[in-house]
């Protein structure tokens, strides 16, 4: 099972490279460290610094000629769409994955 | 093998003429040479007396001599093509301009100018290759570096993969590269830091700093030279005799304190110029025979253009009710900024009004000058005078503590690793910096706030941050969640960037010498500022010569030289103009502030 997430241009993956965190990005990196801990293989791709592979992913780049930076961020299931537009939460992730979301995270996010 | 010197020290130095001087030198004795500079406000053709620009020139009458001038911006527009250029074709326009907005962060800056530098110590086509660095913080940053760099790639490969600074492609292509540039930078078979400095305590000081940071990443090469010593036999008036004395001095504790070899420039009577000028100053530098000590060129007699004392406490002081003042003293490094932001702080706070004063130099001597130790939380000098001292590492730490406290009550550990690890970038030590700066001018505490701030290049960028910042605030995801973070920081900057347009509550002023070369960089630095939206205010003319004083010659060819300066930036500027007395002792102390206060102000 994969995961791929082609993230718009940002300076840092996490968001912490701006000067005010946005909440969004630090819950998606939330949901990614949960997954990879469920053994599921997580992707992330930043268009400012891994342009290549959304020229490269054919799904992708069309999506982006039809639509342009809106579309993004894409996140791909096995290669297939799963969602444009926003990031799915965890919880939407576990779903279309099929497994059982973690219950106890030891620390549960405050934010959103 | 091609021989690399590097000109280190603070801007006004002398720096450029050396590196001049050294490579007509070595030019006219048959070694192909080349001069680079760094330095955003480069003054290459001024000296040279020739256009030069971002390209390879060969210089007009000296064979085998070439000049470049590395310009930021055009470096930054290469760089950036060459990662946008060939995504044009296959995306569309708005992932295009995302791409090219996200390229134009502080960090794309710095990237782009290394590399364009490192590209000079690829390659054997040269004999010697001299760089004209950036003033010391700049510089030691600068070389800095290559270290931080190919450290924080390892760490990102490692990690996310991702980094701060471009496409992570892109820079582990170069990753050879940079440590290929570090290698030569610590090879003193092939490397030489030449350190210029005056025979001043102050410069002395800095000097030292700044071989020491090299020593502690490793680059132990290096020279010394003392520039602008006054020649004995022009110092019989006891006002030229007393500073005499107390550059000899100087000179002592320099041989005692470095342990390396020592060249020693003369002051000249007029200002060093074209290729004459020029090869005169590297006949002293290598041959040691000395200039005659009053020249033929500054006979011109000039009247002294009417001077009208500028209206400094309608511009330093405070109008009630409008909020902190900020007031901001510009210029190259080296041209008394400090001590001038010091008398002006002293005078305010005596007028009665609470005064702060920040420096962000990263060689920054603030303690020095009031005899205090001053830190990083502001620090009591005197009723109503408060110091601080804007550490960038200090800051960093902080900046980086603060987010992580608040992420760990919040989130899972492995997210603070994570996070920690995305906060180890050159780009969060610019933003944390700016942070503290801009902290001062938004809290209410004081009534003014006096900037004594770093080099003209770094000054503008500094200052150039909260337009970036708005534009990368910009770039985070909009949904609903993140929103409210946006906003707010959104207006913060907003709100910043009004004031510092504001010519009610913030004066900027440049501090200069009145000569040809400070005089230009200041210029161009004001048409910058200006496209900022941000009008100077005042000029401070420092280092003028006292006219009873100059009896000899030799210092009424220099006063007749800076009379003709000051009736150019006049005339140039269109600006008020204070002059500020050269002082038979460097300004250090309150007693010697207050009584500078008096004098002048």
């Amino acid at each position: 099972m994969k995961i791929e997430i082609y993230d718009p241009a940002m300076c840092c993956s996490s968001g912490l490279c701006g000067p005010a965190i946005d909440p969004v990005l630090v819950k998606v990196n939330d949901a990614i460290i949960w997954l990879k801990k469920q053994d599921v293989e997580v992707e992330r791709f930043n268009l400012a610094q891994q342009t290549k592979l959304f020229v490269a992913n054919k799904t992708v780049a069309d999506l982006l000629h039809k639509n342009g930076k809106k579309i993004l961020p894409i996140t791909l299931m096995n290669g297939a769409v799963l969602k444009t537009g926003g990031y799915p939460t965890y919880e939407e992730l576990c779903a279309a994955l099929g497994i059982e979301p973690l219950m106890t995270k030891p620390i549960m996010l405050h934010v959103g | 093998m091609t021989q690399y010197l590097f000109f280190s020290g603070k801007g006004g130095v002398g720096k450029t003429t050396m590196a001049t001087a050294t490579s007509i030198h070595h030019a006219v004795r048959g070694k192909k040479t080349l001069i680079v500079t760094t330095d955003p406000a480069s003054n290459l053709a001024d000296v040279f007396e020739q256009e030069i620009g971002h390209k390879i020139t060969p210089i007009n009458g000296v064979p085998n001599l070439w000049a470049m001038e590395i310009d930021s911006d055009v470096a930054t527009k290469e760089y950036k093509e060459r990662i946008i250029g060939p995504f044009r074709e296959v995306m569309p326009e708005d992932v295009i301009a995302s791409l090219e907005e996200n390229l134009s962060g502080p960090c794309t800056t710095e990237m782009a100018s290394f590399d364009r530098f490192i590209d000079f110590m690829e390659g054997n086509e040269y004999d010697i290759i001299v760089f004209d660095t950036a003033p010391t913080g700049h510089t030691i940053r600068l070389l800095e570096l290559p270290v931080d760099w190919s450290k924080h790639i390892e760490q990102s490969a490692k990690g996310s993969g991702q980094t701060c600074l471009g496409p992570v492609q892109t820079i582990q292509d170069s990753k050879e590269k940079y440590d290929r540039a570090t290698a030569l930078l610590k090879d003193s078979a092939r490397t030489t830091f030449i350190f210029v400095m005056r025979p001043e305590a102050l410069s002395l000081y800095e000097t030292l700093r700044a071989s020491k940071e090299l020593e502690t990443i490793g680059i132990k090469s290096g020279q010394i030279i003392i520039n602008g010593i006054f020649p004995v036999e022009v110092c019989e008036v006891a006002f030229f005799k007393k500073k005499y004395e107390s550059q000899q001095q100087v000179i002592k504790e320099t041989k005692e304190a470095i342990q390396k070899p020592i060249q020693y420039m003369l002051l000249r009577d007029n200002e060093v110029k074209g290729l004459l000028g020029l090869s005169d100053v590297a006949l002293e530098l290598f041959d040691g025979s000395r200039p005659s000590a009053t020249s033929e060129t500054g006979v011109l007699m000039l009247r002294e253009a009417a001077v009208a004392h500028p209206d400094t406490d309608k511009l330093f002081l405070p109008d009630p009710g409008k909020g902190t003042k900020a007031i901001f003293f510009t210029g190259k490094g080296g041209v008394g900024k400090t001590s001038i932001s010091c008398v002006a702080a002293v005078h305010i706070a005596n007028k009665g009004f609470k005064t702060l004063i920040v420096t962000t130099d990263p060689a920054a001597h603030l303690g020095e000058v009031f005899g205090v130790r001053v830190g990083s939380e502001p620090a009591r000098i005197m009723d109503n005078l408060f110091a601080v001292m804007i550490d960038q590492e200090q800051a960093f730490k902080e900046y980086k503590e603060r987010t992580l406290a608040e992420a760990r009550g919040k989130y899972s550990e492995d997210m603070v690793a994570a996070m920690e690890e995305e906060l180890n970038s050159p780009c969060t030590e610019e933003m944390a910096a700016f942070d503290k700066f801009v902290r001062f001018i938004e809290g209410k505490e004081y009534d003014v706030v006096v900037f004594d701030t770093a080099p003209t290049g770094h000054t503008l960028r500094l200052l150039d941050l909260p337009f970036d910042y708005a534009k990368q605030v910009e770039l985070m995801v909009s949904t609903n969640d993140s929103k409210g973070v946006k906003t707010e920081t959104q207006n913060r900057f907003r709100e910043i960037i009004s004031l510092l347009r504001d010519r009610d509550r913030a004066v900027f002023s440049f501090v200069l010498y009145p000569e040809s070369t400070p005089m230009m960089e200041s210029y161009r630095a004001m048409l910058d500022l200006k496209k900022a939206g941000i009008e100077t205010q005042l000029i401070v003319a420092n280092l003028v010569l006292p006219e009873e004083v100059c009896v000899k010659d030799f210092f009424r060819n220099r006063r007749r030289m800076q009379m003709k300066y000051l009736k150019v930036i006049n005339e140039k500027f269109g600006l008020p103009v204070l002059r500020f007395p050269m002082m038979q002792e460097e300004i250090s102390g309150l007693e010697r502030l207050k009584q500078a206060a008096r004098l002048v102000l």
